[in-house]
């Protein structure tokens, strides 16, 4: 579970306000999509949530958990997927998922169980043991899902995750997201593809300006669309302001 | 030439982070002391200028009456090449082959010529603020005591403008031929490597022969001759690079015919190298470039018992992060090159200064002066010779700028900043050991040093590279560079490493008083050797205690 209690946050000195005032709350066994024009705040959002960036005001808990307090706790039970994903480009990437299997400590025999499943999955079997110099955008993002799904962890946080996924690629995503909250575990993305969010998350928050001006699930969101139609057409009349 | 200045423009605000200042100090309004310290920092520099502006007048005065004033210039402009040509090989390698900017450029409408004509400009105008230090105070110190009027002056500016063409098109030339080949195969990184080695043992091997050739000639009859015939010492300096006498006549003649000709092949031999490396870049420079960003990998899958023999048993946190610092700092050539090999190079390059002389160079003064010294001399000459070639280095004070884009896996990952810190300290300080091993070897078998000494020295080399090892890590933690697009930027052009060294010389400093009063006020050597052991112990215990904390603070600010 995630929450979010009037967070706020700005950059430079006060004067652009990324995030505004934001509650939220993200249930166990759920997957929530997180959506926004350009610089409305998704990614800031999600940075104070895996830690990177430092609330201004307000707190932040996972699992209950406190990220600012309990910090070392919360990183133990959630991994994050950045939007870009700079990795250690000079490692192999077995060698970068052994390095997260070691510090998240995952036993040796999962640890091969859970490897070999991803990595067919999302094939990458034949590139496992080059340097991710040698990868595609892809393929970067397909070793830093692989190393976010290795230590099963109960929070999943993804930015924009199914950017530079070939289409088979993206369609395994999909499912094992949907397979890790039928465990009771928590899911939350953001994405610009309005298709995905409306079938693949059970609720859907919109943010604009820092601020969030609609949340709740997809037939919650259509009530407030006159028109009834689809995710698309809520979201650009919400954002349009 | 619109082009060219544009992208000489780029280059320059890309290089010395110009517009992310701007953005940082004028509108996010964050690093506003980061303007003093620049002007405090080129206010510190005045008295170093005006110490070798003194020195410059002392040597003139020493060599005017036997007519050779003017080998003053050819050692100032000799100084300033030899400085490019070393340093300028990192630049060029970095800035031709491992810039980011490379994968933008490429693909515009843009000439080889073009490109490498404005990265060449950029690294020039580096390289007039690097040797500054160096050839200004010969420059004006000659000018003002022999009263050089104004073609002195226009002369002068002129040579300097063109001083780094010169070096820096011979390193370009080799860097490009080189660059051509290594292209061809898979392990590109390892053959740069090779070829970096190859020019820094070329340059040694260079030094070495000089050397030789230099102290086996130099006898008192020689020297009588030189001083009888005027400049004798200007052509016997400038003998093996004719360039840097044609510029210390052409900056001394002014205007006068021998002065204007040599000016005329100075700036004619500049002006042909430059268009040498301009017709090999257009040759040779995409073909080297292109796809050197890609690296190719054979693709086979892995059985489940080979995975299953390739996966760690659970490494500990600190064991893990180790591991990686470790394999990232020995497969990215500029961090090695910076880091290791700096450890290993430095002991290596003493021993070819003593050797070079025949025992009586600077390093076989040196040599003669702690072999002949009390034992408590000969200890801590060779524990500061370790401490110099172990610590010495960039490795603790890029420790976290080398991250770069990558911190934000140390911020996201479930490790304490206390073990992170560790796997870095003692990264950090396994590269200090290497160092103090081979320097350890070096005085061994090049001073002579006996075990016990040896030993001595050692412990107190490896004591005090604790302290070290951690000031510079907070240096580099206080203000970490992670936003940069090329390797170089985190270790070479670091500002991080260059104030750990200044603090590091600054502790040393501070020690070698410390020592001097103990030594004045009549304790004994090994009275002395305890307590320093005493307090290097206490001072490396604080200094990692110290280092924990604030990186229990940092790692919590540090906003990626």
């Amino acid at each position: 579970m995630i929450e979010l209690n009037h967070v706020s946050k700005s950059y430079n000195k006060g004067r652009i306000k990324a995030v505004d005032d934001l509650c939220l709350t993200v249930k166990s066994g759920e997957i929530f999509g997180f959506l926004g024009p350009n610089g409305a705040g998704k990614t800031t959002t999600i940075k104070m949530i895996v830690g990177l960036l430092r609330p201004d005001s307000g707190t932040i808990t996972v699992d209950g958990l406190d990220t600012e307090q309990d910090a070392l706790k919360c990183k133990a039970v959630t991994t994050y997927v950045p939007d870009y994903p700079a990795l250690y480009d000079r490692l192999t990437g077995l060698e970068y998922l052994n390095f997260i299997g070691d510090v998240y400590g995952v036993p040796r025999a999962e640890r091969l169980d859970r490897i070999g499943r991803w990595l067919e999955v999302f094939e990458l079997n034949q590139a496992v043991t080059n340097p991710i110099q040698s990868y595609s955008h892809g393929m970067k993002q397909k070793i830093v899902l692989t190393a976010a799904l290795l230590p099963a962890p109960r929070v999943m946080v993804l930015d924009e995750p199914l950017v530079g996924l070939d289409p088979r690629a993206a369609h395994s995503l999909k499912e094992l997201m949907r397979e890790h909250c039928d465990q009771g575990k928590t899911l939350f993305f953001s994405t610009h593809i309005m298709e995905v969010a409306e079938k693949l998350c059970d609720r859907i928050g919109i943010i604009n300006k820092g601020r969030l001006v609609a949340c709740g699930t997809m037939d919650e969101l259509k009530r407030l669309d006159r028109t009834q139609e689809s995710l698309e057409s809520i979201f650009l009349e919400l954002t349009d302001k | 030439m619109r082009k060219f200045l544009t992208l000489v423009r780029a280059g320059l605000r890309s290089n010395f982070g110009l517009s992310v200042l701007r953005y940082r100090v004028f509108v996010e309004k964050k690093d506003r002391w980061l303007l003093p310290l620049l002007g405090a920092a080129g206010l510190a520099v005045l008295p170093s200028i005006f110490g070798l502006i003194l020195l410059v007048q002392n040597i003139y005065l020493a060599l005017k009456p036997f007519g050779q004033e003017r080998a003053l210039l050819t050692l100032g402009v000799l100084g300033g090449e030899l400085f490019i040509l070393l340093f300028g090989l990192y630049y060029v390698i970095s800035a031709f082959y491992f810039s980011r900017d490379l994968e933008f450029l490429i693909p515009l409408p843009l000439k080889p010529f073009e490109v490498i004509a404005s990265k060449f400009a950029v690294i020039m105008i580096n390289e007039y603020l690097t040797v500054m230090a160096i050839v200004l105070p010969v420059l004006v110190g000659y000018g003002v005591l022999a009263r050089g009027g104004v073609p002195y002056w226009i002369n002068a500016v002129l040579v300097y403008l063109f001083l780094p063409v010169i070096p820096l098109a011979a390193v370009s030339i080799l860097v490009v031929a080189l660059m051509r080949v290594v292209n061809i195969s898979r392990k590109k990184d390892a053959l740069i490597l090779a070829g970096s080695l190859l020019l820094i043992g070329l340059s040694l091997g260079l030094q070495f022969a000089a050397g030789r050739a230099g102290n086996k000639e130099l006898n008192g009859r020689l020297v009588t001759n030189f001083l009888a015939s005027p400049d004798s010492l200007l052509n016997r300096i400038g003998a093996r690079f004719p360039p840097s006498i044609w510029a210390t006549k052409a900056i001394a003649g002014g205007f006068s015919p021998a002065g204007l000709l040599n000016l005329g092949l100075f700036v004619g031999a500049s002006l042909a190298l430059f268009a040498v490396i301009l017709l090999v870049s257009e040759k040779l420079f995409y073909r080297g470039l292109v796809g050197l960003t890609e690296v190719s990998g054979r693709r086979r899958s892995l059985s489940r018992a080979q995975m299953s023999q390739r996966l760690s048993s659970g490494r500990h946190a600190v064991r893990a992060i180790f591991v990686r610092e470790w394999r990232i700092m020995n497969r990215t050539p500029i961090f090695l090159l910076n880091g290791i090999l700096v450890v290993l190079l430095v002991p290596v390059l003493f021993m070819v200064m003593a050797r070079a002389g025949g025992g009586r160079g600077d390093a076989g003064a040196v040599l003669k002066i702690m072999t002949s010294a009390p034992p408590l001399l000969t200890i801590l000459g060779s524990a500061a010779f370790m401490i110099v070639c172990g610590s010495l280095n960039g490795t603790a004070s890029s420790a976290f700028s080398r991250e770069g884009g990558q911190f934000w896996i140390s911020k996201v990952i479930p490790a304490t900043p206390r073990e992170q810190v560790a796997a870095k300290f003692l990264h950090s300080y396994a590269v200090a050991l290497l160092g103090t091993v081979t320097a350890s070897a070096v005085a061994a078998w090049v001073l002579h040093i006996g075990p016990a000494s040896l030993a001595a020295a050692a412990g107190l080399s490896l004591m005090a590279g604790i302290p070290l090892t951690a000031i510079g890590m907070m240096i580099d933690l206080a203000r970490p560079l992670l936003d940069w697009a090329n390797p170089q930027k985190a270790i070479k052009q670091n500002l991080n490493v260059l104030l750990a060294m200044c603090a590091d010389i600054g502790v040393l400093t501070a020690f070698f008083f410390g020592i001097l009063f103990l030594v004045k006020a009549g304790f004994s050597g090994t009275t002395i050797l305890v307590a320093l052991f005493a307090v290097l112990t206490a001072f490396a215990a604080s200094s990692c205690l110290a280092l924990v904390n604030f990186a229990e603070k940092r790692y919590h600010e540090i906003e990626v």
